[in-house]
């Protein structure tokens, strides 16, 4: 769906080609460069200038690969700005391709500091994985480096270390042709050359954290993560972002199993491509909020706060909703399919009103990514048979019930913490939620997890079915929130013989998804 | 004072001193152990506590107080807590008989420098001392642990072994002196012999001598014969699952055991307190001279048993039975013979 | 395979209480010989650069450490006993650490931390000693790692000198 996505599809001809790579007859798409069909056969082809989401370039020259063409003798050429044509023979590791590739090396290191220990990027940079492979352990140049300012600010979001810049100039046509902002440039000529932006001004705009993912070297940094953790001690999972109802696939990255230190965007083609904004990536305040629900809470006729298992809040919250029957079921705009699905067999057991809480849209909407819509499973949600309802709309429904039933992360958030303190103190209140808020109307809370701490499947706007996906463990006492809803609803089954079998009103079709499975390799 | 009643402060004045001086030399025993054997490795051996360590006993004594009581499952309550005193009193009581000193007065009251003085000494020294071992299967046997068992039951086996030779070294003693009373034997032993030595016992029964060493060793489960503990194999023999003060009176059993051996094997080979060439010695230097003799003896155990490996079972048992007994026997047979010709 | 032949003793060897004797003199003649053992608390056991004790942080002649939190000790550590964040310093090293906690307990002296670290800040100093009454206080943070270069000197020659070696 991404622009660039639709550039390089561009209306040229479509028509495959065979080439032959190291040996081996493949079938390759002519619209794009060499080095993606060597890429798309797993063949190792170094590549700094070229991304496959942007227009290549060959300015680095680390992507050269032996090429022979017809009748003419074999040749060294940069794969990434070589199309690809009927009968090409590649041999990416023609011994004179691999000196060249050598030779460049080298001169990129000439000036590049020997920062790893300091480097943010460090173990995902590939200008230190291709060194390391190469294994060239000393330089062989006398003149001194060059000596630029390391800590130069670009922002709010990005601080950019001239030394290390290797002038692939990726994030300069990243903001020309994915956000169409250009801002970025190469001043100076030669080897004074630098990426600078005009007349210093500070960049702009909502994705400039894609700029720190795409630079192949450690120059262009997120101030968010600026030594915040070294990469290899995350721990990866494939997910989605919570954002916005775009639900670009994201990485969820955590530190020794507690604070969530980065969201980055993975690669669909479906949604994102291979960017996500800064809003989505830097909402990491949510998911690490401290002083969690953990287990239940309940407040007697003493008024007072009490503590209690999940069990035990359970069962308080069944004897409510029966004595209470009239109630209105309220899920957060977060609440995946599945539980979702079994929320909705619960309201059918109970007789009660789905809803789900539908907040304004913001003004962060543009027409790249972001929709403006900060419910990333509306579409799910009202597939499944909820009725979206505003906030204030609830916070008016709310008093001509019995009974609620509050479902899901950040309802406190949405709702106003104030305003449920105020409710009506004959409603009832149930809340599943991740944090507590003390009001007289709230019989019983039950934490729940977190959307880095579930899985299950968020459809985005276009239909699209995301997983998300267990990053961290649950907090200690705090069950999985399917496993909070099902037993709710058993014990409502139980005590209420009549009532329908459970799962009987799961609605039509949710679209299914090819990549849900997907992990990160 | 009547002369009753100065005789019975008398007797449990003896009764007080050389029972001191037998558990006393039984702590002194854990620390001369630990002492040499440390000498013998090029260490120094404990030195912590009290001037070179004189009062480690002390402290090991402290320590054992306040160690935790361990009672298996399944052990046998009664048996469990019998066992290590079954293993030491009997080595204990034996001490009583042992003539340690020659006469003397107190109180107007002319004594021997033993607790009593029985007519069949030696037979007591064999009955009783014969009852340690069943501490030790007792205590075996109640602990419901397989090392345990088998600790006990190699004990027995030996012990059972071993006695025949000691009873049969005694008896050619007893031969050669016509007594069973201790006293009688080291009377018997004053003077000399063939006009140069003393006349101990050890020149006139050489073989028996060495018998009935060997044979101590093995009753008093010491290295290189004390298969009833033997780390490697069974962790610590019978007494694996004792520990705090029922395990230091297994200890002090067996210490006891050893220095009533020596006093045994000094009286009955080396002519007891007798001080060789001076048939007259005051009684002090009786048992000065007495002292020195058993010290030896006590000495040459933690010797052997720093210097020596310790044998398989079934040496000791093939050792036991087809040496030494027929030799034993050989030479009982033999002192029978020369004293009837 | 090799076959060990019993040897075929003669008669004085099976009496064995020969044997036994000499074996004895030997034991008695060894109470006589200089004792060997260290009278430890009192006498210090003997270091030199080749003693691997607990890992310290190095602090330079300017008062700083060297470390850059670069997380390559803790990466290489077999016994996860590093654990390491890092913050932003003024100094030109930009970065430096903001916990640096060694749990004592957990590190088996290993070295691998002194050898991975690419800024020469972490080295085996020579303290060998590890008592206290409660396991958090075994936990070294960055107080308690930090020993002055001078204390450390040996080693750091030692390792220098190996390390020219390659
Ligand atoms: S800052 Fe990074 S992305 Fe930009 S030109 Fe330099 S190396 Fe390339
Ligand atoms: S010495 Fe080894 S175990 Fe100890 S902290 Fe260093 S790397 Fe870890
Ligand atoms: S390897 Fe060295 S510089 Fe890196 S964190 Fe460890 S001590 Fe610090
Ligand atoms: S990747 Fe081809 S020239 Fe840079």
């Amino acid at each position: 769906m991404s622009q660039s996505e639709a550039k390089d599809s561009g209306a040229r001809d479509t028509a495959m080609v065979t080439i032959t790579i190291n040996g081996r007859e493949v079938e390759a798409d002519p619209s794009k460069p060499l080095i993606a069909a060597c890429h798309a056969e797993g063949e190792e082809v170094p590549h700094y200038c070229y991304h496959p989401g942007l227009s290549p370039v060959g300015s680095c020259r680390i992507c050269q690969v032996g090429v022979q063409q017809g009748q003419m003798p074999p040749r060294v050429m940069a794969a990434c700005r070589t199309p690809v044509a009927e009968g090409m023979v590649v041999d990416t590791e023609a011994p004179k391709a691999h000196d060249a590739r050598r030779e460049c090396l080298e001169f990129l290191l000439k000036n590049h500091p020997l920062d790893c220990p300091i480097c943010d990027k460090a173990g995902e940079c590939t200008l230190q994985d291709y060194s390391f492979d190469e294994g060239q352990g000393e330089g062989r140049s006398v003149e001194p480096r060059r000596k630029l300012d390391k800590r130069k600010s670009l922002g709010d979001v990005i601080v950019l270390d001239q030394e290390r810049c290797i002038l692939c100039s990726r994030c300069v046509r990243f903001f020309e042709e994915v956000p169409e902002t250009p801002q970025l440039c190469i001043g100076e000529r030669g080897s004074h050359s630098v990426v600078e932006t005009f007349m210093n001004r500070p960049l702009t705009g909502n994705y400039q954290g894609n700029l720190a993912d795409i630079c192949p070297v450690g120059a262009l940094t997120l101030k968010e993560f600026r030594f915040q953790a070294r990469v290899w001690n995350l721990h990866k999972v494939a997910s989605t972002c919570a954002g916005c109802s775009r639900g670009c696939a994201v990485t969820t990255e955590v530190l020794r199993k507690h604070e969530v230190k980065r969201f980055r965007p993975r690669h669909e083609p479906a949604v994102n491509g291979y960017w996500m904004c800064d809003t989505g990536r830097f909402a990491l305040e949510a998911p690490n909020r401290e002083h969690r629900l953990c287990g239940g809470i309940l407040r007697g006729g003493s008024g007072q706060a009490q503590p209690v298992d999940t069990r035990t809040a359970l069962e308080v919250a069944r004897d409510m909703l029966i004595v209470h029957g009239e109630a209105l079921i309220v899920a957060s705009p977060f609440l995946t399919v599945e539980e979702g699905r079994e929320l909705l067999a619960l309201g059918k057991t109970l007789g009660a009103r789905p809803v789900f809480l539908s907040p304004e849209p913001n003004d962060l909407t543009d027409d790249l990514l972001h929709t403006g819509d900060p419910c990333p499973n509306r579409r799910g949600l009202s597939e499944l048979g909820f009725d979206a309802l505003p906030v204030e709309e609830v916070l008016e429904t709310l008093p001509s019930y019995e009974s609620a039933l509050l479902v899901g992360e950040r309802l406190i958030d949405m709702l106003g913490a104030k305003n449920l303190a105020t409710l009506p103190t004959a409603l009832r209140v149930v809340l599943l939620e991740c944090h507590y808020v003390d009001s007289p109307s709230i019989d019983v809370a039950v934490g729940i997890p977190n959307h880095v701490e579930r899985e299950g499947t968020w459809v985005n706007v276009d239909g699209h079915a995301g997983r998300i996906a267990i990053a961290r463990p649950t907090p200690e006492g705090v069950w999985m929130a399917t496993r909070t809803i099902d037993t709710l609803h058993e014990l409502l089954t139980m005590s209420a013989p009549g009532a329908d079998a459970p799962g009987s009103a799961t609605p039509g079709a949710i679209p299914s998804t090819p990549g849900a499975e997907a992990t990160l390799g | 004072m009547s002369d009753a009643q100065a005789q019975l402060l008398v007797m449990f004045i003896k009764a007080a001193a050389i029972y001191g001086g037998l558990l006393g030399c039984a702590a002194l025993m854990t620390l001369a152990e630990r002492k040499f054997s440390a000498w013998m490795q090029y260490r120094i051996g404990p030195n912590r506590v009290g001037p070179w360590g004189l009062l480690q006993p002390l402290a090991d004594g402290v320590k054992f107080i306040f160690k935790e009581e361990v009672t298996p499952d399944g052990a046998s309550p009664w048996i469990f807590r019998l066992a290590p005193l079954m293993a030491a009193v009997p080595a204990m009581l034996t001490v009583a008989v042992v003539p340690i000193g020659g006469e003397f007065q107190l109180f107007g009251v002319t004594t021997q420098l033993s607790i009593t003085n029985l007519d069949i000494g030696a037979l007591y020294v064999l009955a009783i001392g014969g009852l340690g071992v069943y501490g030790v299967i007792l205590g075996g046997w109640a602990s419901n642990s397989k090392y345990s068992l088998l600790g006990g039951l190699r004990a027995s086996a030996q012990m059972i072994s071993y006695e025949l030779a000691l009873i049969l070294g005694i008896l050619s003693i007893v031969a050669i002196s016509g007594s069973l009373d201790l006293l009688q034997i080291v009377e018997g032993q004053k003077g000399t012999f063939l006009g140069f030595l003393p006349d101990w016992n050890l020149f006139k029964q050489p073989l028996a001598f060495v018998l009935f060493v060997v044979a101590t060793f093995a009753e008093t489960n010491r290295h290189p014969f004390d298969f009833a503990e033997c780390e490697p194999e069974l962790v610590g023999g019978f007494h694996t699952e004792y520990s705090s003060m029922k395990f230091a009176l297994f200890f002090l059993g067996e210490y006891c055991a050893m220095i009533v051996m020596a006093c045994l094997t000094v009286t009955l080979f080396l002519g007891g307190h007798a001080v060789p060439y001076w048939a007259d010695a005051p009684w002090w230097i009786e048992a000065g001279a007495f002292s020195a003799k058993a010290g030896f003896f006590l000495f040459l155990f933690i010797w052997v048993r720093w210097t020596l490996p310790r044998f398989r079972f079934d040496q000791l048992m093939h050792l036991g039975w087809k040496v030494f007994l027929p030799l034993s026997l050989f030479n009982l047979f033999v002192t029978g013979a020369v004293i009837s010709l | 395979m090799v076959i060990v032949k019993r040897k075929i003793l003669s008669l004085w060897e099976r009496l064995y209480l020969p044997e036994v004797l000499r074996g004895l003199s030997i034991t008695f003649r060894k109470m006589f010989e200089p004792r060997v053992t260290r009278q430890y608390p009192e006498e210090g056991l003997p270091t030199d650069g080749v003693t691997r004790g607990q890992p310290r942080l190095v602090v330079k002649d300017d008062g700083n450490i060297a470390c850059v939190s670069c997380g390559l000790c803790e990466a290489a550590c077999p016994a996860y006993a590093i654990t390491i964040d890092g913050q932003e310093t003024d100094r030109f090293i930009e970065r430096e650490p903001e916990r640096f906690d060694i749990d004592m307990l957990r590190c088996i002296l290993c070295g691998f931390c002194e050898e991975a670290c690419p800024k020469d800040a972490i080295y085996m100093s020579n303290e060998l000693e590890l008592a206290d009454y409660t396991r958090e206080a075994l936990a070294y943070d960055m107080e308690k790692l930090k020993r002055p270069a001078s204390a450390m000197r040996e080693r750091m020659d030692y390792v220098k000198k190996i390390n020219d070696r390659w």
